[in-house]
């Protein structure tokens, strides 16, 4: 019989560990026997009734829904969505709900870890954190003693998360100028196409469209608030018209009102066509245009001159010209409440970044722009500032990228891209890093709530960077991919068991959020700001040394006044003095009562005292439909022009086209034999950060690959036989799910799985990681991931 | 005294399963797929690509239907299962001499055996846990996306549930069988 | 003391260990400790993982146990039933194997509930609960109440026979049969009160199951004859196995008349879930040679033949038709949870639920046939310790003794 440990038993357990000696080695190499009966040491127990209640903020995903977290005698026993929230509209989902695994997760990181033993030997023994700052200080002192100060050897890098802020700070005080972070695998093309086009990466108003076209974004799946819950509340005369477009049948396709299954990659090519059926029959929002476009006449000889018509989209795309013309029509006859849903993942294909100016164009077509039922700017409640110190180092050298030696004018001027953004482009650097391309010498890298190993096409690349390194420093909870190549590595608390910067939501129904600690970080974790205190406490007068060794100016500036006034300036500790709670209560000290409300209710908006209000057993009123700010730019665009922008003719210097065009080489060939390999999102799963969660593990044990019926059924290929996946860059082999949901060409599995980490004990070697075979190719505009042209193909083992 | 009911309006489900978790975290539910108390079906798509059916893709999240007229309480040899006092089917532990009896007679699957304490378990509309703590909602309600339900006591005319069925149309699950689901499924 | 009560031999561990060294009753000792041996490892299997040690599931919450509990039971009814042919009603030729029979309903209910103990997972609770706080709707729970009275009224119709008190006996041997008719046909209610499962819910396992249980009767008739005659007949024994021939054809003819109107009733109209299993059935071994042509074929073709003469190739047939029951019991447990309750997949990556499928662990194996091995033993210290043949005192059974060889 399997024994059954409470989590206070995991609690009692915690203490009794965080006692063993210091020397104590751990080793994620070696399988541990016991943790193959791991599922039944995960607490599950009824809730009672004593407890009490924590307002706070999801960390699972992106989303940060508001959540209630129950704790009885110390122990969290639930997590329940928080109603005072607009953006997450009282609802969790189920990896929400499932927080609790990732807090009592036994893989947990509990102590700070140094390597001890090959890089990636997952061989790590358990150090105090002083020995770890010790450590890091050491390697950096040397490293930039050896490059003369040149902080930019540094790499930091991180994930979106509501401390990367505070993970941001000290990579600005200590001077680096490479930063990369999760948006060029992620959104990085369509929140620059938007702010280009429109002005801004604006919200869909689902709860007033009457039309919705739905294009590579799968929200029943790939949860968003408050858009999954708006667009699928369709029952009682609510919700729009969906029009889905995927190449496979997802969950959205499965509530839509008509799905097209959509040749990958082609959605440039539907976008042009439906713009050349409003056009040509004059669909569009006449006045609407002629009012707020720049270069409409521009655009619209673009659009026609090329043809782009619906016969001739239905040949790249296989969406019929007849329901092309139907989309359009109907698209425009809802007009202003029709929304061409911008999405959010838009790492799909090399045409990404001028798919979503197309889109962006279309909408404006119709209008449907800062107005209730299209899409939405919404108003923000700023924060106050807080005051920052950034040091100005003299040997730090400008950020690692590549311009091209000799560069025409109408040409991208960078080796990876045309633009370089803030975010950078993850995959560029990392090959031009192999490469051997960097202007100088990069050494070093810290990591923050960020899992490149499997989030990064091309598994083997990132981890020959890794090796490459001299000195990796991971903040990470969970013992990740990434992490087993750290020298060292530091436990974070998860976002249970901490206070995070106070944030301010902005929207229809803006709001501000904070998440408040529910309980007290366990082991030996800490919060990120307490770990930037610890770490720039040791380090900050050393690093001082080696500046002042390198930069005149500084020894000049000493004999001129006084050490102790030049360090002041490069103290490294200042910014994490504080308290977070100290901070918070300084961002919202302009709005009277958010303090309290913050820490009550977890929210914060002026008037929520008037405002918010029960309506029923499932919903809540926040602002009363008269205080909602559809409407907060004259229904114009957001540019500096206030126009949309058809044409960008400065980006055409850069070598991007300035109106959206097809290219012939758009068109992906997956030759006879192969299949192109797509990948995406699953309502139980984020990414590679739920892998070792119990609960959704047991919902989503692995992924498999979706082979369409017909072609498994000529290969023999039955329901859970095993397939090696192979490409030019390497292999996986997960289970086969053969179905109709996806066409012949073509396969998929959900991104997230496949996790080689033996610290990961339900994680490791579950499914197949989608990154070992997806190709590192890159969309010219912003050197952004390119994630869906890969062909794969598939062998029976 | 309550009679506790739940209506669906199951056209909104997207099939996201927070509904399984809240209810496991909530009430201690055992981890692994066969230890569930509520569930989401859903029938394999017809037709050929890209020619499907999108209505034969529907999502059915399903529960215990506290029947009326329960089969497992009538088959039950030391009332372990009975109706408390708001109508709704519960398992009394300490009774319960797994015989199994009631898992092969209920006709929605709603049972399974807890582990722990090697008796029958399912869903109890949160009576020991939210409902005891003086709340009038279920785990499973509360976190729904989509809000497909409302939870409450039809034996109270005045209340949201009562309003909701007198106003719109509903089936229940093998209502030919004559248990008398108390869980209704908006058309 | 004892013996003023229940009369009996000598009680003690040498005339326990004595009998006569035949190789055939070497071989019944040997087949009997090993039995014992599976069924106790079965038991240490069951106290060590629970219910755990089973392959029962959620959507197969019975399986073999269940099965080989209503095996025994039907046995035990199957040989109330005959044996009071004889000594309740005084129909001749079956008064002989009275005492024996009574003796055989005795040791096969017991055995049953051992295993029937070892597959409900609470059963001191049972015991408790059933009394106290009793679900009088339950079939189960009127199952449990029925044979355990009748399990006390045939004991003390076995103490009669044995104290030759025929009228007292016969009040017990009469009370017996209500009852174990009453509680046999509830347990094919058990399986007919089912409302969610077709092929199950009706009228025909009530019947259906004190049918089989006299043919189960007549089974083990020929097989303790041909045991206790070591397959050597006089003629009048020969006419009275000629005619216990007969009455085992008419009634195996009525169960294939019954089987097969079933089917068809349950196969006409295709009614969904109920014609789907039916037809479902139909395309399983276990039926057509299990149920089919060893425990209804071959006897009733043995019979029909040789016009219920071939007394010897009878017993033998006897012997596949006890095996045939023993399908018979297993698929009906099987039939009944075939079709499943849910029939969504609840998951992405699964195949749409199917037939429930159901594969007894090897722990489920040594209990049920362990409990065969129960069955023996307990037969053979009745056969040390009591007297199982007609007293040579008895009037009663004078005619028959004379003819014992
Ligand atoms: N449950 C869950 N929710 C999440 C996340 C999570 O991990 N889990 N992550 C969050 C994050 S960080 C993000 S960025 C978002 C991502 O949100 P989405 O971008 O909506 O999600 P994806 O699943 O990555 O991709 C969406 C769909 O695009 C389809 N697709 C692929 N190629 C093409 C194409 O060429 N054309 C068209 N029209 N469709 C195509 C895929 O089949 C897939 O169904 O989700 C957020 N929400
Ligand atoms: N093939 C393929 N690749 C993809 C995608 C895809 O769809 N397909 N999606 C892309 C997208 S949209 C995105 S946004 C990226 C996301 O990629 P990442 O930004 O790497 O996000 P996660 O996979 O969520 O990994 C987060 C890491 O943070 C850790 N973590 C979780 N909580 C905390 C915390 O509180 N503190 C600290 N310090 N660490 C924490 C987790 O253990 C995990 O190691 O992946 C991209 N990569
Ligand atoms: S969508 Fe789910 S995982 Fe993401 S923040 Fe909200 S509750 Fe958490
Ligand atoms: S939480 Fe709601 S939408 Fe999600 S599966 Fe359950 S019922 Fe469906
Ligand atoms: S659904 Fe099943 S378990 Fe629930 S009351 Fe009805 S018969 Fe009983
Ligand atoms: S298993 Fe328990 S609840 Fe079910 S019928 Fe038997 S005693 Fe009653
Ligand atoms: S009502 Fe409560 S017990 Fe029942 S399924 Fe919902 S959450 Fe679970
Ligand atoms: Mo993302």
């Amino acid at each position: 019989m399997e024994i059954e440990i409470s989590r206070r038993r995991f609690l009692q357990g915690s203490v009794a560990l965080s006692v063993i000696a210091a020397s104590e080695s751990v080793s994620f190499a070696e399988k541990n026997d016991t943790k193959s009966n791991i599922i039944s040491s995960y607490g599950i127990s009824k809730t009672s009734k004593d407890g009490f209640s924590v307002p706070t903020l999801c960390e699972i995903c992106v989303n940060k829904c508001a959540l209630l977290a129950r704790v009885e005698n110390g122990v969290v026993t639930k997590l329940d969505p928080n109603p005072y929230f607009p953006k997450s509209k009282n609802m969790l989902c189920p990896r929400g709900n499932a927080g609790i695994q990732a807090l009592y997760d036994p893989d947990r990181l509990k102590f700070p870890l140094i390597r001890d033993g090959q890089r990636g030997s997952g061989k790590f023994k358990r150090v105090t954190w002083d020995e770890a700052y010790t450590y890091i200080n050491e390697k950096m002192v040397k490293i930039l003693d050896e490059e003369k100060d040149n902080r930019s050897t540094f790499l930091f890098c991180a994930g979106e998360g509501m401390a990367e802020e505070t993970f941001k700070t000290f990579y600005q005080v200590f001077g680096s100028s490479n930063w990369l972070n999760h948006a060029s695998l992620c959104l990085q093309t369509v929140t620059s196409a938007y702010g280009l086009t429109l002005g801004a990466y604006p919200q869909a108003d689902f709860e007033n469209a009457t039309y919705v076209i739905m294009a590579g974004a799968n929200r029943a799946e790939a949860i968003v608030t408050p858009d999954t819950m708006d667009l699928f509340k369709r029952t009682e005369g609510r919700g729009a018209k969906l029009v889905y477009v995927d190449p496979i049948f997802t969950n959205t396709a499965a509530k839509a009102d008509q799905w097209l299954a959509i040749k990958p990659g082609t959605d440039l090519a539907f976008v042009l066509a439906l713009t050349y059926v409003v056009l040509s029959e004059k669909l569009y929002n006449e006045s609407y245009v002629t009012e707020n476009f720049n270069d409409f006449e521009a655009y619209q000889e673009h659009i026609l001159s090329h043809h782009y018509t619906p016969q001739w989209a239905e040949k790249i795309t296989g969406i019929s010209a007849a329901t092309i013309e139907q989309v359009a029509r109907e698209f425009m006859q809802h007009a202003p409440q029709s929304i061409y849903y911008p999405g959010r993942r838009s790492t799909f294909a090399r045409s990404d970044f001028q798919l979503r100016r197309a889109m962006a164009i279309f909408q404006a077509l119709g209008g449907g722009i800062d107005i209730k039922g299209g899409l939405v700017f919404g108003k923000g409640l700023g924060l106050s500032a807080h005051e920052e110190v950034t040091p100005i180092y003299a040997n730090s050298k400008a950020r690692a990228i590549k311009k091209k030696e000799q560069v025409t004018k109408g040409q991208a001027g960078y080796e990876d891209c045309a633009i370089v953004s803030g975010g950078g482009s993850w995959i560029g650097w990392r090959n031009r890093f192999l490469e051997g391309k960097m202007p100088y010498k990069v050494r070093g890298m810290f990591v923050y709530k960020h899992n490149p190993v499997l989030n990064m096409p091309n598994t083997a690349k990132t981890i020959e960077m890794l090796q490459k390194m001299d000195l990796v420093v991971t903040i990470d909870t969970m013992p990740s991919d990434t992490v087993m190549y750290a020298d060292v590595v530091l436990p974070e608390c998860t976002y249970l068991e901490r206070t995070d910067p106070v944030k301010t939501f902005g929207g229809v129904e803006p709001s501000i959020a904070q998440r408040n600690k529910v309980i007290e970080p366990m082991f030996e974790s800490k919060p990120v700001l307490e770990i930037m205190r610890g770490l720039s406490a040791k380090i900050s007068k050393p690093l001082f040394e080696v500046a002042q060794k390198y930069d005149e100016d500084i020894a000049s500036s000493i004999e001129d006044s006084s050490y102790d006034e030049v360090y002041a300036e490069f103290d490294l500790t200042k910014p994490f003095t504080s308290s977070q709670e100290a901070l918070n209560e300084h961002a919202v000290a302009k709005y009277p009562d958010a303090v309290k409300s913050l820490k009550e209710k977890g929210v914060y908006y002026p008037e929520m005292q008037t405002f918010f209000k029960q309506l029923s057993a499932n919903t809540y009123q926040h602002y009363p439909e008269k205080a909602k700010a559809y409407t907060v730019n004259a229904q114009k665009p957001k540019t500096s022009s206030k126009k949309v922008e058809c044409n960008l003719a400065n980006l055409a210097d850069k070598g991007v086209d300035a109106m959206p065009t097809w290219k012939d080489d758009f068109e992906f060939i997956v030759p006879e034999g192969k299949f192109r390999l797509i990948t995406g999102r699953h309502a139980q799963f984020t990414q590679s950060g739920t892998g070792n969660n119990a609960m959704l593990r047991e919902l989503i044990s692995e992924n498999y690959i979706w082979i369409n019926q017909g072609v498994a059924t000529k290969k023999g290929i039955s329901f859970g036989d095993k397939i090696e996946v192979s490409s030019t860059t390497g292999k996986t082999v997960l289970k086969a799910y053969p179905t109709e949901k996806i066409g012949p060409n073509m396969v998929f599995f959900i991104h997230g799985f496949g996790s080689e980490s033996k610290g990961l004990s339900l994680a490791y070697r579950r499914g197949g990681n989608d990154n070992a075979v997806i190709e590192d190719k890159i969309e010219p505009v912003y050197g952004a991931s390119v994630m869906h042209e890969t062909n794969v193909t598939l062998r029976k083992v | 005294m309550a009679k506790y009911a739940m209506v669906l309006d199951y056209k909104n489900c997207i099939n996201c399963k927070a509904c399984e978790v809240a209810c496991k975290e909530e009430n201690g539910v055992l981890l692994g797929e066969h230890y569930h108390r509520i569930w989401v079906g859903v029938n394999p798509i017809k037709g050929v690509y890209p020619d499907l059916s999108i209505a034969s893709n529907a999502f059915y999240p399903s529960q215990c239907q506290h029947c009326e007229n329960a089969p497992c309480q009538d088959v039950c040899p030391t009332q372990a299962t009975h109706y408390d006092e708001n109508g709704v089917v519960q398992v009394d532990e300490s009774k319960c001499i797994l015989c199994s009896y009631c898992m092969v007679a209920c006709p929605y699957d709603a049972r399974y055996v807890d582990e722990r304490s090697m008796t029958i378990d399912k869903c109890s509309f949160c009576s020991d846990t939210r409902l005891a703590r003086g709340l009038t909602s279920t785990a499973c309600q509360a976190t729904c996306p989509t809000k497909v339900r409302v939870f409450g006591d039809i034996s109270d005319p005045t209340s949201e549930i009562s309003m909701i069925l007198k106003t719109r149309e509903y089936f229940t699950l093998k209502a030919s069988l004559g248990t008398e689901p108390k869980l209704f499924y908006l058309k | 003391m004892l013996n003023a009560i229940l009369p009996h031999k000598e009680i003690n561990l040498k005339s326990l260990f004595s009998f006569e060294k035949t190789p055939f009753n070497l071989i019944m000792t040997a087949v009997t400790i090993l039995l014992l041996t599976f069924f106790f490892t079965g038991f240490i299997q069951y106290v060590i993982h629970g219910h755990h040690a089973y392959g029962v599931t959620k959507e197969h919450p019975w399986g073999l146990l269940i099965a080989m509990y209503i095996f025994f039971v039907v046995s035990s009814t199957g040989l109330c039933i005959i044996s009071s042919l004889g000594h309740v009603f005084h129909i001749k030729s079956f008064e002989f194997i009275g005492k024996r029979a009574i003796f055989g309903a005795i040791i096969t209910i017991v055995s049953g509930f051992c295993v029937i103990g070892l597959e409900i997972g609470h059963p001191i609770r049972m015991v408790i609960y059933n009394t106290i706080s009793p679900g009088f709707t339950s079939a189960i729970w009127g199952m449990g109440a029925l044979y355990s009275v009748y399990l006390f009224l045939i004991i003390m119709e076995f103490i009669f026979l044995s104290r030759n008190e025929h009228k007292w006996s016969k009040f017990f041997g009469l009370g017996g049969l209500l009852i174990g008719v009453a509680a046999h046909s509830n347990l094919g209610a058990v399986f007919g009160f089912l409302v969610g499962r077709p092929l199950a819910n009706g009228v025909f396992y009530p019947v259906y199951f004190i049918l089989s249980a006299m043919i189960t009767g007549c089974y083990l008739l020929f097989l303790m004859y041909g045991y206790k005659y070591k397959m050597q007949f006089n003629d009048e024994m020969k006419t009275f196995l000629m005619h216990l021939g007969r009455l085992l054809g008419l009634l195996i003819a009525i169960l294939i008349f019954f089987e097969f109107w079933r089917f068809l009733t349950a196969i006409y109209g295709r009614v969904p879930q109920r014609s789907d299993t039916a037809l479902h059935i139909l395309h399983s071994g276990n039926f057509w040679f299990g149920e089919v042509l060893l425990g209804m074929l071959i006897p009733f073709g043995i019979i029909l033949y040789s016009k219920a003469k071939a007394i010897k190739a009878t017993i033998y047939a006897s012997l596949g038709g006890m095996i045939g029951i023993f399908f018979m019991r297993y698929d009906l447990v099987h039939d009944t949870l075939l079709y499943p309750m849910q029939t969504m997949k609840l998951k992405e990556y699964q195949l749409a639920p199917s037939w429930v499928e159901y594969v007894p662990t090897v722990t489920e194996w040594s209990i049920a046939l362990g409990s065969l091995g129960i069955c023996l033993a307990l037969y053979y210290i009745g056969e040390n310790f009591f007297f199982l043949d007609p007293d040579k005192e008895d009037d009663y059974f004078k005619h028959y003794v004379a003819d014992e060889a």
